[in-house]
């Protein structure tokens, strides 16, 4: 028997995607198989991790949790909708200059995190910060660094807005 | 606290970014899971349902029947000329041992059939802890004749003290015996004996990366084997063994590794191959966290009694340890390690380390970032946090008055070389925690102190590297970069050379290409791999230096490499530009060698390195919990190739150190089934438990590595248990012998102290 199939349809990274989905496939699988999105990670595949961690409608989730049916409609950014054409993102500008990854496999995940907390607030406290990643594993050890970068970022990215008022 | 001031450098010794950024930020990155091939079919396994059971039959017919699903194979399905199955067929011996693969068109297809094969099996006692393992008539690992294999247990005693041939007591794989002096005597002369037993349980690398293979077999008749790995050459033997082919049929293709620790040196590659060459299509294996945790090789868990003895004028008269490891299905534990490092921290004139390493139905044990060493640390350094107390010694002055120097023996005999243990545990004496801790026990919190040495590891190594087009120099590379290891080649190939690291490329080639190195792993690659850079860039600098000496007319003796150019040395107009040699030795009329430096390294001499941390922790009294509020970590690193990448293990190293310490443990029930299989049940640290770090780097230079450097990658993650928990002490009064020391252990350790009272 075919497994029944359900039409999606999802901005992914501003691009619009006409998908056909198994109902029980998970967000996480249709970018990484379907839309071949390998950057959003599989680890753990049950919510224990954040290595998943995607936008939709600009709240950071756990893809693996999110059915893709459920995106039905909505927008969805990967990490490698992050950065702009001519650079990088803020977030990923502060991982650089406070060396906030080793290995580099839950970094995404780390940075998606960071990404939608400054989408909403350009001055998050250290508790903010902390909180936001407070569902993302790293083994490596990066953790004190990546709280070091969510700040530069925050720094970064009102130094970036205020240069564009004050254009 | 510079020891000796090496000569100037530019490159080496800098803080520079890190080579591989822009594609790990973005998600470009390409891990092993991320490649996708034509005909590729997704690999699942079915494993064990029990620790140790008789398989009667396994019925596959409706796996098969799922569309989608290509092929179901077993034991006998699988092409295999040489070495165990990897796939169980009369006799599990381990919860989650993989009995079949299921092979299908996608991931979800092969979960569903896998669900469907039927196991006819009947259970039979496991071995499952040490106590059932050492039971007179108790239970063996395998009803099928003991299989032991001999070569990996040479392997593992390799530095075992017993000489002697015996024949060792059902379960006991293997055993130490280390004796120095007349331990009898030791003990009589002290004033003061102090004896402890520590346990710790069984842990997880816990890489966020599964493992994970793709195994492509080519038209060509080749394999082709992408994984992530810590030893490439480790894994193309691995895999021509098992399947009766020549190494050079076999191209591992080196993949980024998403952290390894240790647990990646060649897992599932030999499986993955064997499947795929069974129905000749690309086959991924991306294990589930489960399956991880359930069949991929843990760190064992252990049991070391210590017994110590000294004198009122300070000394140590005698030390006697017994360590017992319970490894997994077959002899795969660090007994040796942890038995050296037991008795090599300090000077014992009396002496005497015995211990066994135990089998189990377990998964076979593998190496976690310094195996042996954790335990060790936490064994002898409660042992002596307790023998100062007990002599009313300060902690720190009866560590530095007994820890040993270079030229001190070693239990498995040998001298230490240069090692500086003595000037890290100095620099934390100097802390101003270390200084002010009356006044920080008056606030009810309290101050331990550890150390954390590593022996340090040895493989020869080789590097190529060729002078390109564009004048930059591209080295290549056999050995893979975990953590930022080719950052620092870079630095050490543009110090020897003479240019900018951004002009340095790094290429780790695939078996099949790349010059051969060792495996990464046991804090070598910089000691080992950066030696041979840097003589692979000095002996390019000297073929630039004769062709640039020919065309400058000059003697190569008078020139110097500055801003990309060769010039006579004070006269920048008499100069010719690395791209310009470049070039010349690339055109047909230059009659001129193309620049390709070799460099090799066999070195024979270990960098030991050493570690002291210090924590600042409190207890809550009614709930056991335990805050880490400040820790400061030491560390000899020989000289820091670049010292941002040297921080970053380090943080590496505390973190996992306080997961030993508070939070992590594989816990089976008496069934020898694991309870803690996912990343919810086993608690690895996460960023609120991690408290602020700070680093002093002490820099007492190696002999062999390049520019004094030493390895770094193990210390940091030593001492963290043993500092804790004599933080613990320090805070409580109670000692924790126990790791993790888990809220409830800690809140029974101080109910029964208060009941004591």
């Amino acid at each position: 028997m075919a497994p029944q199939r359900m039409p999606v349809t999802v901005t992914v990274n501003g691009s619009d995607h006409h998908l056909l989905v198994e109902p029980r496939h998970t967000l996480l699988d249709t970018l990484r198989e379907d839309l071949r999105l390998t950057g959003t990670k599989k680890v753990c595949d049950m919510g224990n991790c954040g290595a998943c961690t995607v936008h939709v409608d600009g709240l950071a989730v756990y893809s693996c949790l999110t059915l893709a049916v459920e995106t039905d409609g909505h927008e969805v950014r990967t990490i490698e909708g992050v950065a702009p054409p001519d650079g990088l993102d803020p977030v990923q500008e502060a991982f650089i200059r406070m060396d906030a990854f080793q290995c580099g496999f839950c970094t995404p995940g780390q940075i998606m995190s960071l990404r939608a907390l400054l989408d909403g607030n350009d001055d998050p406290t250290d508790d903010d910060i902390q909180t936001a990643v407070s569902g993302n594993l790293c083994r490596c050890g990066a953790y004190r660094n990546i709280l070091r970068a969510g700040r530069l970022a925050a720094d970064l990215q009102r130094a970036r807005r205020e240069s564009e008022v004050a254009r | 606290m510079v020891a000796t001031e090496p000569r100037e450098l530019r490159s080496v010794g800098q803080r520079l970014k890190r080579i591989d950024s822009p594609k790990k930020l973005t998600g470009q990155e390409r891990f092993t899971g991320d490649l996708r091939l034509p005909g590729m079919l997704y690999a699942r396994l079915v494993g064990s349902p029990y620790a140790h059971a008789r398989i009667n039959g396994i019925d596959t017919s409706a796996a098969l029947a799922v569309p989608g699903v290509a092929a179901v194979l077993l034991a006998a399905d699988l092409p295999i000329r040489e070495g165990e199955n990897p796939l169980a067929s009369d006799e599990a011996i381990y919860n989650g041992q993989p009995l079949a693969i299921v092979l299908a068109e996608s991931e979800a297809i092969a979960e569903d059939a896998v669900l469907l094969v039927d196991i006819d099996a009947e259970p039979l006692d496991p071995v499952t802890s040490i106590e059932e393992a050492l039971r007179e008539g108790g239970p063996q690992t395998r009803f099928s004749a003991a299989h032991v294999d001999e070569a990996e247990a040479r392997l593992h005693n390799s530095d075992a003290g017993a000489a002697e041939e015996k024949v060792l007591p059902a379960n006991v794989t293997n055993t130490v015996d280390y004796r120095r002096g007349d331990i009898a005597k030791g003990f009589a002369d002290a004033d003061q004996v102090v004896e402890l037993t520590i346990t710790s349980e069984q842990v997880h690398q816990g890489y966020i990366e599964p493992q994970v293979t793709l195994v492509a077999p080519s038209p060509l008749g080749k394999l082709d084997v992408y994984t992530s790995t810590q030893g490439m050459f480790v894994v193309q033997n691995k895999v021509a063994q098992t399947l009766g082919l020549q190494a050079s049929e076999v191209e591992v293709h080196q993949m980024p590794v998403g952290g390894g620790f240790g647990g990646k040196f060649g897992l599932n590659e030999a499986m993955v191959a064997l499947a795929a060459v069974a129905v000749n299509r690309p086959v991924l294996l991306q294990l589930t966290r489960m399956e991880d945790f359930l069949s991929a090789n843990p760190a064992p868990a252990c049991e070391i009694r210590v017994k110590l003895g000294g004198t009122s004028d300070g000394f140590i008269t005698a030390l006697q340890a017994d360590l017992t490891f319970l490894a997994g299905i077959a002899p795969s534990s660090p007994l040796g390690i942890a038995a050296i490092l037991v008795g090599g921290y300090y000077r014992f004139p009396n002496m005497e380390i015995t211990g066994q390493e135990i089998i189990s139905n377990r998964p076979k044990s593998g190496a976690y970032r310094a195996p042996g060493a954790q335990q060790a640390s936490l064994a002898i350094e409660a042992a002596i946090d307790e023998l100062a107390r007990a002599l009313g010694k300060d902690p720190m002055d009866f560590r530095l008055q007994n820890c040993a120097v270079e030229g001190d023996e070693r239990p498995n005999g040998g001298a230490w070389p240069r090692i500086g243990l003595k000037e890290t545990l100095e620099a934390i004496r100097e802390h101003p925690i270390w200084q002010e801790r009356e006044a920080i026990r008056q606030r009810g919190h309290g101050v331990g102190i550890g150390v954390g040495g590593w022996p340090g590891g040895l493989e020869p190594a080789t590097a190529v590297c060729r002078l390109d087009a564009d004048g930059k120099l591209t080295m290549m590379l056999g050995s893979v970069d975990l953590n930022g290891s080719n950052t620092g080649m870079a630095q050490i190939a543009a110090e020897a050379l003479g240019i900018e690291t951004d002009d340095v490329n790094i290429n780790v080639g695939t078996s099949s290409s790349a010059p051969w190195s060792g495996s990464t792993g046991g804090s070598k690659i910089t000691y080992t791999v950066g030696a041979a850079v840097q003589r692979a860039a000095e002996d390019a600098r000297k073929q630039i230096l004769e062709i640039a000496a020919q065309r400058l007319e000059a003697s190569a003796d008078d020139l110097e490499i500055a801003d990309g150019n060769v010039q006579v040395k004070g006269v920048p107009s008499s100069s010719i530009s690395l791209k310009q040699i470049a070039e010349l030795s690339m055109s047909g009329d230059g009659g001129v060698d193309p620049v390709l430096g070799r460099g090799a390294s066999a070195i024979t001499q270990a960098a030991p390195g050493f570690a002291v941390h210090m924590a600042e922790v409190s207890v809550d009294e009614l709930t056991g919990e335990t805050t880490i509020h400040r820790y400061v970590a030491a560390q000899d690193v020989g000289l820091a190739i670049n010292p941002a990448l040297v921080e970053d293990q380090i943080h590496g190293g505390v973190g996992q150190g306080i997961g030993w310490a508070l939070y992590e443990g594989m816990a089976y029930d008496d069934a020898g089934q694991l309870m803690t299989a996912s990343l919810m049940d086993y608690a690895i640290p996460k960023a609120e438990m991690i408290p602020n770090i700070e680093i002093i780097l002490v820099q007492v230079p190696s002999e062999h590595g390049p520019y004094g450097a030493k390895g770094i990658g193990e210390p940091p993650a030593v001492p963290g248990a043993a500092v804790i928990t004599n933080a613990i002490r320090d805070a409580t009064g109670v000692r924790v012998t126990h790791i993790p020391v888990r809220p409830e252990i800690m809140a029974r350790a101080l109910d029964s102290a208060a009941a004591a009272d």
